[in-house]
């Protein structure tokens, strides 16, 4: 039975919560979205320009309104481009900011290491990683990829090579989620072709990579591609122009960039490929952003992370009576941006939070490409474009890794 | 098969050139001061980064570049070891030489990072032309590999005049083989601890340095090679300088020719391997008979 003692502190400790309660959403209480980008290590090239499109889609969503009324908040944590302290990040992530989704995560290993937590903890992960193994992984639908996978990626650079005219190519990386993939898609796209695939996987922390080197040279390859990072790459360069090879070199961004160019001299970089992944850069979603964003053009990683919180922000908004979590998330990212019977095409979050608070039906439109999942998570319906610079255009390093653009 | 062998052998030495200065830093430290420094990683990078800020800004030449790095990671070293380490070696207990070990990590990540702050992440490169291997019969070298040993063994050689012939060498070889004795004749260990500490970072300064020149100048030019160093140092036998050398020479050897029957993915495995086999059944290093600082 209740006395008027007890019933007093039940009273009292009632008020307490419920002021608590009401002081949180005094405060903003903002929906956080999660962003572990690699800011610093050997995948940072892109890591500033990730971490200004997350900042700027949640501007954006904020200019038009937020989301449920609450404003959005997007959480920014280094990866520092390794899986341990993506891990240490992931788990600030999840259980200190209360994020309802993580997204941006570059590298396949760094995505490898997270995917686990994200799932358990019921929490979106949106990739930009390429590996086909992460999305195999048993996520339970809380795994989204924007990026095309290292399939698509392999086949489009091996047909690239046979464009080159190239018969034996020979692929030379560190071990990665993708590496083995990586050389049996792009072997068999040459040995298809009636040419030769082969490849080798090194150890990314050497100081040499000559005994690999001359590996791969007993193979008489001419084209090679670089599929290492930063630190890895630049070495294996060296010591492919020191053995004297003169075939051709082809690597994609996270392999043969800027960074590189700048880190060696230009008679070890002259003539080599490197392979950008281009956004959707015909879409009015990247039009549009490019205005907002006041820049001349923008990479497929600015694209994919601004996509992403803009993505999270619309399945939250979608579904305004459910839980602000990553179920909800999860539940609801494919509503708002698949086509459906009487869809409207959205191509900014503003477009997008407008319509859906006047209850339409929207499918939006990314600036990094038409935003369709498959069951499993992969991007689908995406083209992989590839805009390839050709080196030895001006002797400066900016131009000649900027040159002249081919369009894939 | 015998051709590619000898190449293997050829690659390991040139690997085992750029192991040895810093392994050589390694052992005079641990000889003289009784505990092993970690933080040589770091002053391999202080010294990469010395050397890269005169040979970019100022366009100086290899030995001079070389002097700068082994200069700056000397003081470098000397200032981290009076203010993280000495402390700690000052207040003796059982565990004095694995709480310094520690202490040197701390450091080692300390330095590191003060590095990443000043310069940023980013890779820097020498003004130094890369130049084509030269091929003698039908082995292939690289000019500035070969320059590397060869720089490698001649500062292992003055370093054993300096231990055998000067009379500063000798106080270093009598703190290390006993400090009591040593204070009793006379000789301040304190004096001699800066000096073995300047001498070992300068070493991992120029080694750091001769690295960069390799491949790049960046925070993490040193820690990559850590384990290597370690394993050279160990093979060596800790104590011997000679046994600094030709364990790196050896790490680099085993490690590449292990590769004619491994995948290059497991070539750390190599190390690994060695350090258990002679901490199994030559627990004082292959070469620790070897002319050093206690012998």
């Amino acid at each position: 039975m209740m006395n008027r003692r007890n019933f007093l502190g039940t009273q009292a400790a009632l008020t307490l919560g419920m002021a608590q309660s009401v002081s949180w959403a005094q405060s903003g209480d903002a929906i956080r979205i999660g962003v572990l980008i690699p800011l610093t290590g050997a995948t940072s090239q892109y890591g500033a320009s990730m971490s200004k499109a997350a900042q700027q889609a949640a501007a954006d969503v904020n200019a038009a309104g937020g989301v449920n009324g609450r404003k959005v908040e997007v959480v920014i944590e280094d990866d520092q481009s390794n899986p341990e302290a993506a891990v240490r990040a992931a788990r600030k992530l999840i259980d200190v900011d209360k994020v309802v989704s993580i997204g941006g995560l570059y590298a396949s290993s760094v995505t490898s290491a997270v995917a686990p937590l994200c799932w358990e903890g019921k929490v979106v992960l949106a990739t930009a990683s390429g590996a086909d193994s992460i999305t195999k992984l048993p996520h339970n639908g809380y795994i989204f990829r924007t990026s095309p996978t290292v399939t698509l990626q392999g086949t489009r650079i091996g047909n690239f090579g046979l464009e080159l005219g190239c018969k034996r190519v020979f692929y030379m990386g560190p071990q990665t989620p993708f590496a083995q993939l990586f050389i049996d898609v792009v072997g068999g796209v040459f040995t298809k072709a009636g040419g030769y695939g082969s490849g080798l996987i090194y150890e990314d922390k050497k100081a040499s990579y000559r005994s690999e080197v001359d590996q791969a040279l007993k193979a008489k390859p001419d084209l090679i591609i670089v599929g290492g990072y930063v630190p890895d790459s630049t070495v294996l360069l060296k010591d492919l122009y020191r053995a004297g090879y003169e075939g051709k070199r082809i690597g994609l961004s996270y392999s043969i960039n800027q960074k590189v160019a700048d880190a060696l001299p230009p008679a070890v970089t002259e003539g080599a490929y490197s392979l950008v992944q281009s956004p959707s850069v015909e879409s009015g979603a990247y039009k549009k952003l490019l205005a907002r964003a006041s820049a001349d053009s923008l990479d497929t990683f600015f694209c994919q992370v601004y996509d992403y919180v803009t993505m999270v922000a619309l399945a939250l908004a979608n579904s305004p009576k459910a839980a602000t979590n990553g179920t909800t998330v999860r539940d609801n990212i494919r509503n708002v941006t698949h086509q459906a019977a009487g869809s409207q095409l959205v191509d900014t979050p503003a477009e997008g939070l407008k319509a859906l608070a006047a209850n339409a039906r929207i499918n939006l439109d990314g600036a990094s490409g038409p935003l369709e999942f498959a069951e499993n998570g992969d991007a689908k319906n995406i083209v992989f474009r590839l805009r390839a610079d050709p080196e030895g255009k001006d002797s400066r390093h900016q131009d000649r890794l900027s040159g002249p653009r081919r369009g894939h | 098969m015998f051709g590619d062998f000898i190449q293997h052998l050829a690659n390991g030495l040139i690997l085992g050139a750029v192991v040895a200065l810093p392994a050589l830093g390694l052992t005079l430290i641990f000889s003289v001061l009784g505990f092993i420094n970690f933080s040589i990683a770091a002053q391999m990078s202080v010294g990469a980064y010395a050397g890269w800020l005169v040979n970019s800004h100022l366009h100086w030449p290899l030995v001079p570049v070389l002097l700068v790095g082994f200069a700056a990671a000397g003081v470098v070293g000397v200032i981290g070891d009076r203010l993280a380490l000495s402390p700690i070696r000052r207040r003796p207990s059982a565990h004095t030489a694995l709480m310094v070990a520690i202490v040197s990590i701390a450091l080692n990540l300390a330095i590191e990072n003060g590095l990443r702050f000043g310069f940023g992440s980013d890779l820097n490169s020498f003004e130094f032309e890369i130049a084509r291997d030269i091929t003698i019969a039908g082995i292939r070298i690289g000019p500035q590999q070969l320059a590397n040993l060869l720089i490698a063994l001649c500062i292992a050689g003055l370093l054993s005049v300096f231990f055998t012939v000067t009379r500063v060498g000798k106080a270093m070889r009598a703190v290390a083989d006993n400090p009591d004795l040593a204070r009793l004749k006379g000789i301040d260990p304190r004096r001699l601890s800066d000096l073995a500490t300047f001498i070992g970072m300068g070493l991992a300064g120029i080694g750091g340095a001769l690295l960069a020149i390799d491949t790049t100048v960046d925070p993490s030019t040193g820690s990559r090679l850590l384990l290597i160093i370690f394993s050279a140092s160990i093979v060596g036998g800790m104590t011997s300088l000679t046994g600094a050398v030709l364990g790196a020479l050896l790490i680099g050897v085993v490690s590449e020719v292990a590769l004619m029957a491994i995948p290059p993915v497991y070539q750390s495995a190599t190390a690994f391997l060695m350090i258990l086999l002679v901490l199994l059944f030559r627990p004082s290093g292959l070469f620790a008979g070897a002319s050093g600082v206690r012998k």
